[in-house]
């Protein structure tokens, strides 16, 4: 099928499928407009399939699904169309459009289903084949998606050796990272990451000059899954293929390479939300990092990788409401020092402009969940499983009954998930005056595991925290204990209040004693 | 790291759709759906979650699932299951005596499996597409590849094979040839199985797709084939490779005969069939499109259900046809 006719399919790897953007809002403009303005087939298809993608990055799953649904209409009646037009080309290309849509979906045995189907009438074609491969990616079965994109490559490799065209060497590209995202996270990474340097070496070689040239004359910049044109499908394809080279480097330790690939995509695109996050994540200094952050959060401010990454240590700076990346920063600042009012206050007003955004609606329940609103927490819509599991278990650890020792106010060894039901009513301030009463007499027993030790006076050992029971724990100020101490070892504390390590929850202690673990 | 973490994110909805899959075997009509495996009359036990093909034998039914990589071998007699683990995306098998031969399209293998438990594998080219058996071996038509493989079943090697064209849509073997259907180049390939060399190149419709086998040679004409066209939205019977006798006889004539099709030129098959099944008279045509089954004369095509899934109807042995009605849950049953 020729390109003409023909959509570059552009899988999203799942490091960057979540975070594109805000600016995604400029590509989610651009594909409404194709929509109201273009009829055809491949234009509504691709953009329902864009539309639903980006909904996608922006954790907006509700909105996505409608998306693919439409999208799968859309490529039904296509197929019946063509099977009454007796054009069986196009009703291949159609069925296998139904497959991909049904894989993004989630509806594994359709897609396998269809997608066999359009290889009946055309196994010759490179594109179908390619198309199966993403549907495989996209139900993660990696070795289905090798297999469909092997041979995708096979028979454009033999296409582009007769006929060398621009046009056939992105083709053999795009297939070429579609395999190498099929097999990324297998035993043949490597073999991907060879994959990736050769196609952006194809990319950048002289025979994309023009059309580089013609990318520059009309300031594209686009990024899509569903690619329509050579320099949209160029421009995706670089990007993509850049990205995952570079994760692949940061995941092998190979710092210095991953920064210089993750630069080279802010290169072509400044507001490159993943590359803005890994170089965030990758800075070794400060003001660097607060600075990719703040960029980071303004490209894609629904990221939950960005947010959790910010997340991991307690953020000195501050933030304004100029963007929505900055309310979503201030909204994590507020909740990382325990202002889980003023935080609700910048979350309900997110949640009011983006209703549908899955990420919003869990920090806001997060949120209430701290406040002990539980009811608002389990009220907020989000069909994301992962994250309402994450709000669900922090609603549980909120209706835990309180500790029995904070009735009896006997001496006690706390166990982890009463430890961890204090720091839920210190954050949620929901203890009682004479609850706080007990906690002040009261004596509480631990074997601790502590972080290594700061230097100090001779003969001391200075502490700042550590662990118990898998519960982080900090000293209100670094303490020498007499002698060489060695973790872990049995402390006696009181505890003062919750507060936070790391970017975890954690306990407050005052030492009372520490002696050798028995 | 990352990686791991967002994977989850992005399942936006599992949905449960249940395939089903139908087959006639010597003991009666086995089901596959909604994650069990009936004996119609009989037993019922566990079955695969997205059931593909089902293969059966004289003693034992196994059930593909090409998603979850696995088979279920049941005993027809007694019901009892047993699971196996294939390579990746098993498609299609067959029994030989008691033993299971898959295709794996994915892992590019043939496997047995072996009624004694042992399981041994050979590596085929790109695209095992087709597996069919005659005289005792096995042929692995590999679509991409354009490679067939002649396969010892005995002994589970490659004994011979052959490049041929690559991309056909579907392969028949009768005693002495290899039938392939090529729908681009609206051709059927045969090859000569004693010599594993092309022999006739047959011109067939617009579209040809699928084939079956209608009858058998006679003195003066050669075995007719069943030829699906969803294009044509036709079935053509068209006659095999011909001997040098029948030729002469027949003045080098070979007939193709277009069935399906009223008088005044419009189509019965309104969205075309692109299979069709031949079990003694009884003629069936399947539109893949609208999961419409058809039973077809040579002088008209009549619809007998919708919405059937692809492997969710078989032809009996008493001229009958039965499909799952997945509406009401129910096997359905046509007959004269």
């Amino acid at each position: 099928m020729k390109r003409a006719l023909a959509l570059a399919m552009l899988m999203t790897t799942a490091v960057f499928a979540q975070s594109t953007r805000v600016a995604s809002d400029f590509e989610i403009a651009q594909m409404q407009k194709q929509l109201a303005q273009s009829h055809d087939f491949n234009s509504q298809l691709s953009g329902h399939l864009n539309l639903g993608d980006l909904r996608s990055t922006r954790n907006e799953p509700s909105l996505a699904s409608g998306e693919y649904r439409t999208a799968l209409t859309i490529a039904t009646n296509e197929r019946l169309a063509a099977r009454r037009a007796s054009n069986m080309e196009r009703y291949a290309y159609a069925t296998s459009y139904a497959a991909l849509a049904n894989a993004k979906l989630g509806r594994a045995g359709d897609a396998l289903s269809l997608s066999d189907e359009a290889l009946r009438y055309v196994s010759d074609s490179a594109k179908t084949w390619n198309l199966r491969a993403n549907a495989m990616t996209e139900l993660r079965m990696p070795k289905k998606a090798a297999g469909a994109a092997r041979n995708a490559v096979a028979i454009a490799i033999a296409e582009t050796a007769k006929s060398p065209t621009v046009a056939n060497e992105i083709d053999l590209a795009i297939y070429r990272y579609s395999l190498a995202i099929a097999i990324v996270d297998t035993p043949e990474r490597r073999e991907s990451e060879r994959l990736l340097a050769e196609i952006i070496t194809t990319l950048r070689g002289s025979k994309f000059d023009a059309l580089r040239k013609e990318i520059a004359r009309g300031e594209s910049f686009e990024i899509y899954s569903t690619a329509r044109g050579e320099a949209d499908a160029y421009n995706s394809l670089l990007n993509r293929s850049q990205l995952l080279l570079a994760s692949l480097y940061e995941e092998r330790g190979d710092v210095t390479a991953a920064r210089g690939v993750y630069r080279d995509v802010l290169a072509a695109r400044g507001d490159d939300a993943n590359a803005l996050a890994a170089l965030a994540r990758l800075a070794s200094a400060r003001d660097d990092r607060d600075r990719y952050f703040v960029e980071a959060f303004d490209a894609n401010p629904f990221s939950i990788e960005l947010i959790r990454e910010f997340q991991k240590a307690k953020r000195a700076a501050s933030a304004d409401e100029s963007t929505t990346g900055s309310r979503v920063r201030k909204a994590l600042l507020a909740m990382q020092r325990g202002e889980h009012r003023a935080a609700r206050t910048t979350l309900d007003s997110l949640v009011r402009d983006f209703p549908n955004n899955d990420v919003v609606q869990y920090l806001a329940a997060m949120n209430d969940a701290a406040l002990g609103d539980v009811d608002r927490a389990r009220s907020r819509t989000i069909h994301l499983s992962e994250l309402r599991s994450e709000v669900n278990r922090r609603i549980a650890a909120a209706e835990e009954p309180a500790p029995a020792f904070l009735r009896s106010g006997s001496s006690a060894t706390p166990t982890a998930k009463e430890l961890r039901t204090l720091i839920a009513m210190f954050a949620q301030n929901r203890l009682t005056p004479e609850q706080r009463a007990t906690l002040d007499k009261v004596t509480l027993t631990n074997v601790a595991s502590f972080d290594a030790p700061t230097p100090g006076a001779p003969g001391t050992t200075v502490f700042a925290g550590g662990m118990i029971e898998g519960v982080p724990f900090t000293f209100s100020e670094p303490t020498a204990f007499q002698g060489t101490l060695t973790s872990p070892l049995r402390l006696t504390y009181r505890l003062l209040g919750a507060t936070q390590k790391d970017g975890a929850d954690a306990l407050l202690l005052e030492p009372l004693k520490v002696e050798a673990a028995r | 790291m990352k990686r791991v973490l967002i994977i989850a994110l992005l399942a936006l909805e599992a949905v449960a759709a249940h395939a089903q899959s139908v087959a006639s075997t010597s003991a009666g009509i086995v089901v596959a759906h909604n994650n069990v495996i009936e004996l119609q009359g009989g037993w019922s036990v566990p079955g695969p979650r997205n059931p593909g093909a089902i293969i059966a034998g004289e003693s034992r039914v196994a059930v593909l699932d090409p998603i979850a990589n696995e088979a279920r071998i049941v005993e027809l007699e007694t019901g009892r299951v047993t699971r196996i683990e294939t390579a990746e995306t098993p498609i299609d098998g067959l029994f030989i005596g008691r033993d299971l031969y898959v295709i794996a399209r994915d892992a590019r293998l043939l496997q047995r499996f072996g009624a004694d438990g042992t399981k041994t594998s050979v590596e085929t080219a790109a695209d095992p597409a087709f597996l069919r058996e005659a005289a005792g071996r096995i042929y692995v038509y590999a679509r991409v590849g354009g490679v067939l493989h002649e396969v010892d079943a005995a002994r589970m090697r490659i004994t011979r094979q052959t490049n041929i064209a690559p991309f056909a849509t579907d392969l028949e073997l009768d005693e002495r040839n290899a039938y392939l259907v090529y729908a681009r180049a609206a051709k059927m390939r045969v090859i000569e199985l004693a010599s594993m060399k092309p022999g006739e190149e047959i011109e067939v419709g617009a579209v040809p797709v699928d084939i079956a086998f209608v009858k058998g040679a006679t003195l003066t004409s050669a075995r007719t084939l069943a030829v699906a066209d969803p294009s044509a939205k036709r079935v053509w019977l068209v006659e095999g490779v011909q001997s040098l006798t029948q030729a002469a006889m027949r003045g080098f004539f070979r007939g193709l005969l277009g069935l399906g099709v009223f008088s005044g030129g419009s189509s019965q098959f309104p969205t075309g069939v692109d299979r069709v099944f031949v079990r003694g008279d009884n003629r069936i045509a399947y539109d893949s499109s609208t999961g419409t089954l058809y039973r077809f004369t040579k002088s008209r095509g009549t619809p007998i259900a919708k919405e059937v899934g692809p492997h969710a109807f078989a032809l009996t042995p008493d001229g009958g046809l039965v499909w799952w009605d997945d509406a009401v849950r129910r096997l359905q049953k046509f007959a004269d």
